[in-house]
């Protein structure tokens, strides 16, 4: 297997650490070859807390997935996430000098880099700045405005930022091993490349990927992303309130979570039980099915309504065709689709990723949305390096993080 | 040694259905009537009251009277109410005979026409004085139809507020909302007449239905009670697996009902949960946990609930109330008469007797509390014994040996006025237990970054923040 076609992205998940390698096909098609996993540690809310930790255990997760793909791995694209990241959207201008009037690529790329010239927090970095549309003198939602005459063209950019030392981390964390790392991405535009077609990018589309410890969340309208951002809530938070609330270890929590959880509320019979048992099989604690689907409701609907009074602070939820996609761990969660259509008011799906060939059963575990979505987000990258034309793809920037 | 069958229950109770008519006075009321004919009702008469005979001549009902021969010579009123008033008085025989021998009378009438508002209150003034009962459904014209007709309405309304036992009136606009904009304005009215037609094949389920928990008249008006109020009534029914919850979210989407929000203001609910013999406890158990939520703590829930084999699979709800407006509030000051009579033996004696009985009454959350007694005794002298017996104290021996129907509701009034409060009070003990209990802690995420979003320390459980008790 020649070496230049692999593909790996890595995942380092509060819960989990995931690797998936992909192989690029000459045909443009996208095979999982195999994937790699090993439970995190020293991992909080999506930011590495304990560096040593967690760099073994990505280690344990790699070899895991050379193993099973029978490859050696040199370079991975890594996903960040983190309460760190934020966002928001900017417009650059270039006004044509007077003796020509058609735009032209260098153009295209001056007004990228104008639209980059804002202010930052000092301590944060750029991650991503995403072409919208761009404006010839006005004139809305040019998708190329290359060989178009004018004489000012402006463009909207979404733009991804965090803070350089938590990204660093993660880097370095990877780095260490020894990794090579291509590239890091937003772990939601990741997902969203897997998890969405383009058609539902067009029509407008919300993604929110619930995983253990961030919600990371991001929003397309007309095919470009107008918002997206990180809440340091993840499915971690359920497992911690259950364990409070009904007073048992986060292991039997976490399991009772995903073995019985619901958040479906008035649907369980009243008085009924759930038997908790040890891993000898010894029965233990008897807790109410409805306290249980209370505790995760209740944090759940809360998630998602602070997730609404962040979107809403623009108005681009207004227009979402396509609905709500709801993919990452927390996604498994019984009823969770309901639960975001009723606090959303649009229909809600619970999604996992997309038209890929190769090992299906990987495909179909919402788990595996970023990583797998790293791999596409890599080919579109890889793709657009060579500068096949203009495309839309992702205009990249990194300033000294590597 | 006596040997007591396990299988031990009651036989069952046959006893003949009330009789009961229903009228439908001027072409709305006619309307009304042929839908409540179409949705089927076997339970009791139709009669059609109109002063138009080629009205009259179109409508399905079994017998109709022709109001005011030599007056109107057949025609309509023309939408005055006077006309309307003189054919009623002039053919007051015919519609007392037709009235003849019900124990209880439905009037549909649409107020703001001539025979509607001008007749409806004298055929509900016969029925009183045939000594029946009188129930009158009536709709309120749609604001488009013009002042006049509102006016004429509005004092029919009133009049008929005077004479009827309750009054349960619909506004056409409030059912126009739940037509699409673009329904022709036939399927509007068509949607007034089947809520019509709903809320009395409801009513007469509810009083004629052999119910484990029966609600009775008195119960009827005691959630109609405030008059001039508005009248709440939902009505769903399902077969679905989750019939329960489906069943009330229809009654609930009623257009009188405005998604259970009015119900929070209501002071008295009357719920009556029917059901094939599938129906479980705890399917009554979710569904009246999930009303309460729609209610306030001091709201009366009158329940009642009955097995019908013919329901098969279905489960259906009604909710009838009517909005607390402010002579609900003159009527409150009254919990002294049903002191003197103490809980009567009896009572006790019967609840053992029907066994599926005494678990449902431990369901019930908020058991009802007869106010009604006094209200409605005035008007009931003439026929209905057991209110009457209510409300005059020293009769409690006859409350016994008052027809088999009612058990339960009647004779639990005196116990549960005293059970009412004290589940309050236990209710906010719990409470406060539990909130001294839990230490506010952040457990998993003790030593890592907080995350606070709006003032709130989002790594605290939700129902720790929100103070829900969850155990």
């Amino acid at each position: 297997m020649a070496n230049g076609d692999l593909i790996v992205g890595l995942e380092i998940g509060t819960s989990k650490i995931c690797v998936v390698v992909g192989e690029t096909r000459p045909d443009g098609t996208l095979k999982i070859l195999g994937v790699g996993q090993a439970p995190s540690r020293g991992v909080r809310k999506g930011e590495i807390v304990d560096f040593e930790t967690a760099m073994k255990c990505v280690h344990e997760a790699v070899v895991d997935a050379e193993q099973k793909s029978d490859v050696m791995i040199r370079s991975v694209y890594v996903g960040v996430a983190g309460g760190h990241i934020q966002s928001f959207n900017n417009r650059g201008c270039v006004i044509l000098p007077e003796e020509r009037d058609e735009i032209d690529e260098q153009d295209v790329e001056d007004v990228k880099i104008n639209a980059r010239e804002v202010s930052i927090p000092a301590q944060n970095a750029f991650l991503h700045s995403i072409i919208q549309h761009y404006h010839v003198d006005g004139q809305d939602g040019v998708l190329n405005p290359v060989g178009m005459l004018g004489e000012k063209l402006e463009a909207d950019f979404h733009i991804i930022h965090g803070v350089r030392t938590r990204i660093q981390n993660t880097i370095r964390c990877v780095k260490e091993l020894p990794l090579e790392v291509e590239d890091v991405v937003f772990s939601a535009l990741a997902s969203a490349q897997v998890v969405l077609t383009q058609h539902q990018k067009n029509l407008g589309a919300l993604v929110v990927d619930i995983g253990g410890g961030t919600t990371d969340y991001i929003l397309y309208v007309d095919g470009a992303v107008k918002q997206s951002g990180v809440l340091a809530i993840g499915g971690d938070h359920i497992t911690n309130d259950i364990s409070m609330g009904l007073r048992i270890p986060m292991a039997r929590a976490e399991k009772i979570k995903t073995e019985e959880g619901s958040c479906v509320l008035g649907n369980c019979l009243p008085g009924e039980t759930i038997l908790l048992k040890d891993d000898s099989g010894f029965a233990g604690k008897e807790i109410e099915r409805e306290t249980l689907n209370t505790i995760i409701h209740l944090r759940l609907r809360e998630t998602f309504e602070l997730l609404k009074r962040n979107v809403e602070e623009e108005p681009f939820i207004n227009y979402v065709g396509a609905g709500i996609f709801i993919t990452g761990g927390c996604s498994l969660l019984n009823g969770i689709d309901h639960l975001a259509g009723e606090v959303f008011e649009m229909p809600a799906h619970v999604t996992h990723a997309q038209t890929l060939s190769g090992l299906t059963s990987a495909v179909e575990n919402p788990q595996f949305s970023t990583a797998i979505g790293l791999l596409k987000y890599a080919q579109a990258v890889q793709v657009d390096r060579p500068r096949r034309g203009i495309t839309r793809i992702f205009g990249r920037f990194f300033s000294g993080m590597r | 040694m006596i040997q007591l069958s396990k299988n031990y229950s009651l036989p069952e109770r046959q006893d003949e259905p009330i009789p009961i008519k229903v009228v439908g006075v001027g072409s709305a009321g006619s309307n009304a009537l042929d839908r409540v004919l179409l949705d089927g009702m076997d339970k009791g008469d139709l009669i059609a009251v109109n002063t138009d005979v080629q009205s009259l001549a179109s409508s399905v009902a079994a017998r109709k009277v022709q109001l005011g021969r030599t007056c109107t010579h057949g025609l309509g009123t023309g939408g005055d109410p006077e006309l309307g008033y003189q054919a009623a008085i002039e053919s007051a025989d015919e519609i007392r005979q037709a009235l003849e021998g019900a124990r209880m009378i439905f009037i549909c009438a649409g107020l703001g026409g001539g025979t509607g508002s001008g007749a409806a209150p004298i055929v509900a003034q016969l029925a009183r004085e045939a000594g029946s009962l009188v129930i009158a459904f009536a709709t309120l014209p749609f604001s488009f139809e013009g002042k006049r007709r509102a006016t004429q309405a509005q004092d029919a309304l009133a009049r008929l507020n005077e004479i009827a036992n309750a009054v349960i009136c619909f506004e056409n606009d409030r059912m126009g909302d739940m037509v699409a904009p673009k329904a022709g304005i036939h399927q509007a009215f068509g949607v007034a007449d089947m809520t019509i037609s709903q809320s009395v094949r409801s009513i007469v389920n509810l009083i004629q239905r052999p119910g484990l928990i029966r609600i009775g008249f008195d119960d009827l008006f005691a959630a109609l009670r405030s008059q001039n109020g508005r009248c709440l009534f939902g009505f769903g029914e399902s077969d679905s697996d989750n019939r329960a919850h489906d069943a009330l979210t229809q009654a609930l989407k009623n257009p009188l009902m405005d998604k259970g929000r009015m119900l929070s203001e209501a002071a008295h609910v009357l719920v009556q949960v029917a059901g094939g013999p599938g129906m479980t406890l705890s399917e009554v158990e979710i569904l009246m946990r999930e009303l309460g939520r729609h209610v306030r703590d001091h709201t009366q829930i009158v329940f009642g609930t009955a097995v019908d084999g013919k329901m098969g699979n279905r489960l259906s709800v009604t909710i009838i109330s009517s909005l607390a407006s402010e002579d609900s509030v003159v009527a409150e000051p009254m919990p002294a008469p049903p002191e003197p009579f103490l809980a009567p033996p009896p009572a006790i004696l019967e609840q053992v007797a029907e066994p599926p009985a005494p678990p449902k009454i431990d369901i019930v959350p908020e058991p009802e509390i007869a106010h009604s007694p006094q209200s409605t005794a005035g008007d009931l002298i003439a026929f209905e014994p057991p209110a009457a017996a209510d409300a005059t104290p020293p009769a409690p021996i006859p409350s016994i040996k008052k027809p088999a129907p009612r058990l339960i509701p009647p004779k639990k009034k005196p116990v549960v006025e005293k059970e009412a409060k004290p589940p309050k009070e236990k209710f906010i003990q719990a409470k406060q237990e539990v909130l001294q209990f839990e230490p506010v802690t952040r457990g998993r995420f003790e030593k890592s970054e907080p995350t606070i979003v709006e003032g709130q320390d989002l790594d605290i459980p939700t129902f720790l923040r929100k103070n829900i008790r969850v155990k």
